[in-house]
């Protein structure tokens, strides 16, 4: 039995086993220590041991065994200090929930509803920031280790274990009970689960900080989650936008960047190098998601880079249809980066100069004014309209304001060939 | 003339323990000496076989174990507000660990299945002492009425 074998098996399991073993006790804080130390275990016995006949029970036996061992000490160190752990019950724990008939039994469950997808709840709520979301999303769901966690955000693991122990008591203090939430709150909240898996996504495909090493690994990883979201939730449209988004942006990640690490924009690309499988998967996800109820934002995004996906040239880019899905997407989601990407679509179908002046309107936007992309489409947009001069400057704005050094390097370089 | 089956009570035969004695039936030594995978076994041999028997005379209703008391969740009035404390119970307390029910002829008997117990294997710290109690269950206001 290899260990790869092992680790996959362990980081699939890793979620069903926590949601059994909190479901049962409780204590999702102390729990999760629990499933770690048993997964722990299992990664260093299995691989010479073999695997148990049923892992997930073994998982869940060790779990619950060492989960009674920490509760123990707690206890007994509490009796000590004479302090009760006691909790005050929420509101939500004394009425019903107004979906819940007195039995118990949610009336509009989501069929088959899985643990995993009751976790992604919990390390989603909103009481949590969004770092300590992503940490706890990629821990308890992903089954990632803390020090592989740090490493993915180039912290040290003693940073993020803080940080992932900060946001277990957070979540300890809010009382949440296990179980499904209802609606209307359960739409709210698939929501931000979804914002953290793409937050996640974005994180390893844009790399803001550091070298590119390992950043590959959040993507796959955010993308091998919203496949957990869509195999639960297969009929939700926007569950479905978002992992043909995550594909059809990660099918170019071969050609984005060239031999030297620097980038290269869409337009410049070897299309050749694109991942076909990826885009073939999301353009059918994506054609079977759009006919069927209202269409949110993931979905129109991804529909927009479908068109650029299938396009065979930069030039046969079909930009008229990228437009009016750009206009259909400032409807439902609101802000100046979505604006802005809508001024590049009309500069390519209309010209420069009716990209230029929407751009004329986000500079006064305090949210993006300052944001390097803003100077870098003014740069672009002004090089088309042949004003080189004014074009170099508005490269090395956008340079100044980058963190990203392979892009720093792209526009500085862009700049530099306006000069000569 | 009531029918022999509206004769019948049941009674709950209460098993009790302490978290040391889970631990040491688990095997883990600490303030008692642990339980070997012999001495659990001939236990649950035993207990088996009683209750092998329980079902074969049709007195058999209900049994079940519960867990550790360290799993334990105590919901309280204070101040009018319902607080819940966990792990209620110190190591040494002893708890209801765990319950058989019966439906026989009378106390007598319900006594008498209960006293069967008493010639299960004890474990490493012997039987001294040990008890089960055994407590006639309430169907409703005719139990107490008639």
């Amino acid at each position: 039995m290899t260990a790869d074998t092992v680790e996959d098996l362990l980081r699939r399991l890793a979620p069903q086993v926590l949601g059994a073993v909190v479901r049962r006790y409780g204590h999702f804080d102390t729990a999760e220590d629990a499933v770690q130390e048993a997964l722990l275990a299992a990664a260093t016995q299995w691989p010479q041991d073999g695997i148990p006949d049923n892992p997930r029970a073994w998982l869940i036996t060790v779990a619950a065994r060492r989960l009674t061992d920490l509760l123990r000490s707690a206890q007994a160190r509490r009796r000590r200090e004479d302090t009760a752990a006691s909790w005050t019950l929420p509101e939500q724990w004394l009425a019903p929930a107004a979906d819940r008939s007195a039995s118990g039994v949610l009336s509009d469950a989501v069929p088959d509803s899985d643990d995993t997808l009751i976790l992604l709840f919990l390390c989603c709520h909103p009481a949590l920031s969004p770092d300590l979301q992503i940490a706890l999303t990629l821990r308890t769901v992903g089954g990632l280790r803390t020090a592989e966690i740090a490493r993915v955000f180039l912290v040290p693991a003693a940073t993020m274990a803080q940080r992932i122990s900060r946001a277990k008591q957070r979540i300890r203090a809010s009382g949440l009970p296990f179980r499904m939430p209802a609606e209307p709150e359960r739409t709210r909240r698939l929501s931000a689960v979804l914002h953290v898996l793409y937050l996640i996504f974005t994180e390893g495909y844009a790399s803001t900080s550091g070298p590119s090493l390992y950043r590959g690994e959040l993507s796959a990883e955010a993308i091998r989650l919203v496949r957990i979201v869509h195999r639960l939730l297969p009929r939700d449209g926007e569950v479905t936008g978002l992992i043909a988004l995550m594909l059809l942006t990660d099918a170019r990640r071969p050609a984005r960047t060239g031999p030297d690490g620097g980038l290269i924009p869409l337009a410049e690309q070897d299309r050749s190098h694109w991942n076909r499988e990826y885009i073939s998967e999301g353009v059918a996800l994506i054609t079977g998601a759009l006919p069927r109820g209202a269409t949110g934002p993931y979905q129109l995004q991804a529909a927009i880079a479908a068109i650029h996906d299938e396009a065979p040239t930069a030039d046969a880019t079909d930009w008229p249809q990228i437009v009016a899905l750009y206009e259909l997407l400032m409807q439902v989601s609101e802000g100046p980066m979505v604006a802005l990407n809508h001024a590049v679509a009309v500069a390519m179908a209309r010209g420069p100069q009716a990209g230029l002046d929407l751009l004329k309107k986000l500079e006064t936007d305090h949210r993006i004014a300052d944001h390097h992309r803003l100077h870098a489409v003014r740069g672009h947009l002004l090089e088309m309209a042949g004003d080189p001069a004014a074009a170099r400057d508005s490269y090395l704005a956008a340079a100044r304001r980058t963190n990203s050094l392979p892009e720093r390097r792209y526009l500085t370089a862009r700049a530099a060939r306006l000069t000569s | 003339m009531p029918s022999r089956k509206k004769a019948r009570m049941k009674y709950m035969i209460l098993l009790c323990g302490s978290q040391q004695d889970y631990d040491a039936m688990s095997g883990r030594a600490a303030d008692k000496p642990a339980w070997s995978a012999e001495d659990f076994a001939a236990m649950g041999a035993f207990m088996q076989s009683w209750n092998n028997d329980l079902v074969a005379s049709g007195e058999f209703v209900d049994a079940r174990g519960l867990a550790e008391p360290v799993h334990t969740r105590r919901v309280q009035l204070r101040n009018g507000v319902p607080v819940v404390t966990d792990g209620p119970y110190a190591e040494t307390q002893e708890v209801l660990a765990g319950y058989t029910i019966v439906e026989c002829d009378s106390f007598d008997r319900a006594t008498e299945i209960a006293a069967r117990l008493s010639t299960c294997p004890p474990g490493p710290s012997g039987a001294e002492g040990q008890y089960v109690d055994v407590r006639p269950i309430l169907e409703g206001r005719d139990d107490l009425e008639a």
